[in-house]
């Protein structure tokens, strides 16, 4: 492929997951962040997230398997997951850490509960899809070519 | 200012990921650039006799939240610059309170944190 295909391929693909609500305007705050003496700055911040959040979605889920749930804990770390999804413009991800500390606030066990699946479901999207976006970085500057920069 | 003419920051947030996202910003505008990762440690670093012109502020963090650290701040005399940065939007009045001299919340923009910074005369 080249390089103004695949730039076209990564703004549709960036584009789409803004349109679907993955991510919002912080992602492209981020971006401004990224320049010549930060090339890979994306990339790592959104890698330490991968990284992070799932260590927090695996705790999740294991404390929800145990007899007695420590919900306190749980909340501690939907409260550090929706912080860290918010700072790197994971929205969908940001939004059901947004439901389930609603849930937790009114004492709705079973609405905590029923936030767990999706919670786990809008991370691997969003990992998927970022790494997909990530490749085509890496294609673009191996072909010689720029990143396109999001205008929102 | 602190003693030399850079322009030093004390970064207190126990996540990772967001102080790495204001590191970068910040090392940016040349700023040399301190991490702290809850209140506790940040007091200590004054302690310690660090000085610092700014320090960023997040709210709740383990071992000493950010209210109880800039209220030790001030406590101890230490007159540099706190900007409170938490997605606790009630703590507002709590951190002016305590001697913080902004509020900003979370996530991180970065038009408003700059706008701060000249504002104190951080940058030109």
């Amino acid at each position: 492929m080249d390089v103004s295909m695949l730039q076209r391929t990564y703004t549709d693909l960036l584009t789409s997951l803004f349109r679907e609500g993955i991510l919002n305007q912080q992602f492209i705050e981020l971006q401004q962040l990224q320049d010549e003496n930060n090339p890979g700055f994306v990339n790592e911040v959104v890698s330490l997230f991968f990284e992070d959040a799932g260590r927090l979605i695996t705790e999740l889920i294991s404390n929800f398997n145990q007899q007695a749930v420590d919900y306190k804990k749980v909340d501690a770390y939907v409260h550090q997951l929706k912080g860290s999804s918010a700072s790197i413009g994971a929205e969908k991800i940001r939004s059901v850490c947004q439901t389930f500390r609603e849930y937790y606030d009114k004492n709705d066990i079973q609405g905590c509960y029923n936030c767990i699946q999706p919670l786990k479901q809008e991370f691997m999207t969003f990992k998927s899809k970022l790494e997909a976006l990530f490749a085509l970085e890496q294609q673009i500057v191996a072909a010689g070519g720029s990143i396109p920069m999001m205008r929102h | 200012m602190a003693s030399s003419q850079v322009v030093k920051v004390l970064v207190v947030d126990d996540d990772v990921l967001t102080r790495r996202i204001y590191r970068t910003l910040l090392l940016r505008f040349g700023f040399e650039i301190t991490e702290a990762e809850d209140g506790k440690s940040a007091v200590n670093k004054f302690i310690d006799g660090n000085e610092y012109d700014l320090v960023l502020m997040d709210k709740d963090m383990p071992r000493m939240d950010g209210v109880e650290a800039t209220r030790a701040l001030r406590g101890m005399g230490i007159s540099a610059k706190v900007v409170a940065i938490t997605g606790d939007e009630n703590s507002r009045g709590a951190f002016l309170d305590a001697g913080a001299d902004e509020f900003l919340l979370k996530p991180l923009n970065i038009t408003a944190l700059t706008d701060i910074l000249k504002a104190f005369n951080f940058l030109n």
